[in-house]
């Protein structure tokens, strides 16, 4: 059964839907956000529901989340963060279950797909850049020179933080695309080995896939934790404007 | 790589749109706030708790300064009561052995006195039964009566000549 690592990725149709000329057809990923959305929404609504001073263990998790959402808020956003807090606890449990879900054998990692990563990065760089003008009019321009910059500097500074921050939609959304989509690759690739392999040699790319499949996991919560940290960077740089501690690229 | 077909581009745009729309609501409304205000709750009640504690601890401290300085008082106003019960003690056994000694002094007096009354006495008696014998020894001897105050003139001699003898043996 020889066939290309990337067939995992592929989608096709389930149910054509074409309402206005737009093609909003339902596939397997579609199906994968709605899962995504089902269990986080059950997960948490129903440790909020138990509301209970000693947690249980469906509590504490979400409350582990939570204050691990509120951890990275604070420090980058600070206190005037939080009011951002349900759009990144959101987008943090959105990424981090897709991911998840994604390595279950069968399902479909919604985050391998470049276009969904690209409308959160967009969608989130968008929002800082609406946010930054709202909050602080032209003068969120300054945005784009550092402080301390001499002037004579300003015709150099200017096109680099330019695509600086031009690279940052871009690199939010490839990361997170990349990660996903090369560690279900390697998957498909020491899988088809194993399967290759037979008996005799195959059992050692078995052996990987399952080392692998540990990693992915990790690399799940890291990608899901990296993708929010540096979309609060980017909401913080907007909301305070050299306010506070500079960011990491 | 199929990741960049644009064909399923519309759909998955507006289902991830969709979807995240969803669980942001339901999030918003169901899980955030009873998650959060849970949280605050809890550190409310952390920080009341060692509040509370701190307050507990320092008034147990003042409680116990309070015992020590009673204590002391207390092991203070027993030392006195010692001293003065051993004063007590001393000056009443200063006293009884004062009263005692001089009961002692006035009942050997009174003993030395009684003796010396008696001494007397006897000697009165022996003298004048003395007397009388001699007397008698004399009129025997004599033949003769002599006058009463002879008799007694004659007697005194002999007794003051033998109380003169016997005070010298002595």
């Amino acid at each position: 059964m020889e066939e290309s690592p990337l067939h995992a990725f592929e989608l096709h149709e389930l149910i054509p839907l074409v309402p206005a000329g737009i093609d909003i057809s339902i596939n397997k990923a579609v199906i994968l956000m709605w899962v995504v959305v089902g269990l986080v929404a059950f997960l948490m609504i129903s440790a909020a529901a138990a509301r209970k001073l000693v947690p249980g263990k469906l509590q504490n998790l979400a409350e582990l989340i939570v204050e691990f959402i509120r951890g990275i808020i604070l420090d980058t956003m600070g206190e005037p963060g939080m009011k951002y807090f349900p759009l990144i606890a959101t987008l943090f449990l959105f990424i981090l279950f897709a991911n998840l879900i994604g390595l279950i054998p069968g399902s479909y990692t919604v985050t391998s797909q470049i276009i969904v990563t690209a409308v959160f990065a967009v969608g989130m760089y968008g929002l800082s850049i609406v946010l930054g003008f709202s909050l602080h009019g032209v003068k969120f321009l300054g945005i784009l020179v550092p402080p301390g910059t001499p002037g004579w500097l300003l015709p150099l500074m200017i096109p680099i933080e330019l695509i600086s921050q031009l690279a940052r939609p871009i690199s939010l959304a490839v990361r997170l695309f990349a990660n996903m989509t090369a560690g279900h690759v390697i998957l498909g690739v020491l899988f088809g080995l194993a399967i290759s392999g037979g008996l005799l040699i195959g059992w050692l790319p078995f052996a990987f896939t399952i080392a692998m499949n540990g990693l992915e996991v990790g690399i799940a919560f890291i990608q899901a934790y990296i993708f929010t940290v540096l979309s609060c960077v980017y909401l913080g740089d907007a909301v305070t404007l050299h306010g506070h501690s500079e960011h990491a690229h | 790589m199929p990741q960049f077909e644009s064909h399923f581009f519309s759909s998955l745009i507006f289902w991830e749109i969709l979807s995240f729309g969803v669980l942001f609501f339901l999030l918003y409304k169901y899980a955030f706030p009873s998650l959060l205000g849970m949280l605050e709750e809890r550190e409310k009640k952390i920080k009341d708790s060692l509040d509370q504690a701190e307050r507990h601890r320092s008034e147990a401290e003042r409680k116990l300064r309070e015992y020590e300085a009673k204590l002391a008082t207390a092991a203070k106003d027993a030392e006195a009561l010692l001293t003065q019960a051993k004063e007590r003690a001393q000056r009443l056994m200063e006293e009884n052995e004062q009263r005692m000694t001089v009961d002692a002094e006035r009942i050997k007096g009174d003993a030395t006195r009684e003796i010396e009354h008696e001494r007397r006495k006897a000697v009165q008696d022996i003298r004048s039964q003395t007397t009388d014998l001699a007397l008698m020894v004399a009129e025997k001897v004599v033949g003769r009566a002599l006058t009463e105050a002879d008799h007694r003139r004659l007697a005194d001699e002999a007794l003051d000549a033998l109380s003169k003898t016997y005070q010298s043996r002595n």
